[in-house]
């Protein structure tokens, strides 16, 4: 579904991504490991087209879109959440996800209509805010919320484009553990044909949603396996070091 | 977003009674005025859309104003179309010179949007000041009014032609207000807020962009129309930047983002530079200042800053009756 292949990328001298490669299939759940600065989130970018690869090409659904805009890949269903939450910031919740699915089904030109009174509109804003717990938060200016309430409506506004496939970088950065748990609960509420690739540091959210991992370190791909395979692996451990012992 | 507020509908309604009133009862001198803030109105309101709503900041807004100008005079002078052909013509002209403007300027944000729509608008300016056919730098006289005889009205009566424009003012207000509360204005608003993001989930934010400026383009087209019609006279120095910094500092003087600011900045602003003028040969200055006290008093502007203070009562009450404007979310964040 999703596939990269032998991406590069440097900055400068340094080297952020180094020949990385790997598939998804359809409704594969693959988790990326790394520490801070392996390459994580340039990884992302590569993929989402917010960056060029110096070499390399990403495929969706097989079709080569290493040339394609950050939009027109959005419009073929690939949609990500940031680390950094990256959201309409004087408009409410309701107004940040109607955006977002307003553009997603092609409603983002109507200018005999308005989208936010729209039924079918109304209707996937509900479903993404029932999803990542922000139903009572919709009429509430993303300004005047906290932290964690941003971060729900980072992978809400993702969620909300029905996409087919979804990148979450680091979903739950910075949140406690009540709401760990919560995206447990939505990470197996998704849709099963939906591909999602996420960065997680969190070890029991990692090991407990993926199918696949895939660890980063230095922006090379330096092991591939399931879960189980990637508890054993001395490799990945020795990377994971500190972390490790607390979580395994 | 933009919502047609009680406010907003009021401020609109009195200012229209106040000027249908003042066009019965004022002068020649005072007619010739309620036309020039009616154009100046249509002129700051179409700027609005795009620099308060949309956040781009154009420097070319004169220009497309002139081209709209132009388009009127050159085709009733030089070619004599009808006057009504030469009007609908001279506001798609104007749409399809602004979305070209849009689409070549999309990409760049910043002083470098400004100083590119700048460059349109000199463009614009020179090309007209240049070519002798539309009159170099002398431009066209005797351009006709609208041959409203059918309908038994005359526009060469200065009350009529007054009128007209004030109803026009009001048109181009509406116009805005539709397509600003429609899904498009959300989508524009959406591209000043988080354009990044508007492109993440989906958006080909040129295109937006562009047909932003061409909407904006086709009101400020309407205005230079009438323009050219007031004077019957059309010269280079409608297209002079100069014009599209006046039209800017009116927005912001107004308050820039409330569709409604730009129309009481342009009425404040052409009778106070009127009774300025008539006293001292100092109205830059005074203009100046004033722009300046907008600024620095928080840069709401004159009506921008009532709608603040109204719009937070209002926000207050609500949640006085428990509709929550802020909200803690989950108790068991570690961030604050
Ligand atoms: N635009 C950029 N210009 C220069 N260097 C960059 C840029 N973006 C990232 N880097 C560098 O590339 C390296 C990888 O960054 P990246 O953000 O991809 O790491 P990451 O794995 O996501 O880390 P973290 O876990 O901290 O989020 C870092 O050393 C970072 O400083
Ligand atoms: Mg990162």
């Amino acid at each position: 579904m999703l596939e990269a292949r032998s991406l590069n990328r440097a900055f400068g001298s340094l080297v952020v991504t180094k020949d990385v490669s790997f598939a998804l299939d359809k409704g594969e759940r693959r988790v990326v490991l790394g520490p801070n600065g392996a390459g994580k989130t340039t990884l992302f970018n590569i993929l989402a087209g917010e960056l060029k690869p110096s070499s390399g090409a990403v495929l969706m659904g097989g079709r080569d879109i290493t040339a394609l805009a950050v939009a027109a890949r959005a419009r073929l269903g690939l949609a990500r959440s940031y680390q950094k939450n990256n959201l309409f910031g004087e408009l409410t919740v309701r107004e940040n996800l109607a955006l977002a699915v307003a553009t997603a089904r092609g409603a983002a030109g109507w200018i005999m209509r308005d989208t936010l009174s729209d039924a079918g509109i109304a209707e996937d804003v509900r479903d993404a805010a029932l999803a990542v717990g922000l139903t009572e938060m919709l009429d509430v200016p993303v300004d005047a919320v906290s932290y964690g309430v941003r971060r729900q409506l980072e992978v809400g506004i993702a969620l909300s484009t029905r996409p087919s496939v979804l990148l979450m970088d680091e979903p739950t950065s910075g949140v406690g553990p009540g709401m760990i748990q919560a995206f447990h609960q939505l990470m197996h509420t998704l849709p099963r044909e939906l591909t999602v690739l996420i960065i997680e540091h969190d070890m029991d959210l990692a090991f407990d949603v993926a199918d696949r991992i895939t660890v980063l370190n230095y922006g090379e791909v330096v092991f591939e396996g399931t879960p189980d395979e990637t508890r054993g692996s001395p490799m990945v451990r020795e990377i994971y070091l500190g972390e490790w012992d607390a979580h395994a | 977003m933009f919502r047609q507020s009680l406010l907003k509908t009021l401020t609109v309604l009195a200012i229209l009674a106040a000027a249908i009133a003042y066009t019965f009862t004022t002068g020649y001198f005072g007619k010739e005025l309620v036309i020039e803030a009616a154009t100046l109105a249509i002129l700051a309101i179409s700027l609005d859309m795009i620099a308060g709503y949309g956040g781009m900041i154009s420097l070319c807004h004169g220009a497309i104003f002139g081209v709209g100008a132009y388009t009127y005079a050159g085709l009733t002078v030089l070619f004599e179309v009808n006057p009504f052909l030469a009007f609908a013509a001279a506001i798609v002209v104007s749409a399809a010179f602004a979305f070209a403007v849009g689409a070549v300027t999309a990409r760049t944000h910043g002083i470098f949007f400004i100083m590119a729509t700048l460059a349109f608008g000199q463009m614009a300016y020179v090309l007209v000041f240049e070519n002798k056919a539309l009159g170099g730098d002398d431009g066209l006289a005797g351009v006709p009014r609208l041959d409203v005889s059918p309908l038994g009205l005359d526009f060469n009566n200065s009350v009529q032609f007054a009128l007209f424009a004030v109803a026009a003012a009001a048109l181009s207000y509406a116009a805005a207000a539709w397509v600003l509360r429609s899904g498009f204005g959300r989508t524009l608003v959406g591209i000043r807020v988080n354009e990044a993001r508007m492109k993440a989930v989906g958006l080909t934010v040129w295109r937006t962009k562009a047909i932003a400026f061409a909407i904006s383009g086709a009101l400020a087209g309407l205005g230079g129309a009438i323009a050219a019609q007031q004077t019957m006279f059309v010269s280079p120095e409608l297209m002079a930047w100069m014009v599209s910094g006046t039209v800017l500092m009116v927005v912001i003087f107004g308050g820039i983002g409330t569709l409604v600011g730009p129309i009481v900045g342009a009425v404040v602003w052409v009778f106070l530079k009127h009774e300025i003028s008539s006293a001292t040969p100092y109205w830059h200055i005074v203009a100046g200042t004033v722009l300046i006290i907008t600024i620095v008093a928080g840069g709401r502007g004159l009506y921008g800053q009532i709608e603040y203070m109204v719009e937070r009562r209002r926000l207050k009450r609500l949640a006085a009756a428990g509709v929550p404007s802020t909200a803690t979310g989950r108790e068991d964040e570690t961030h604050a």
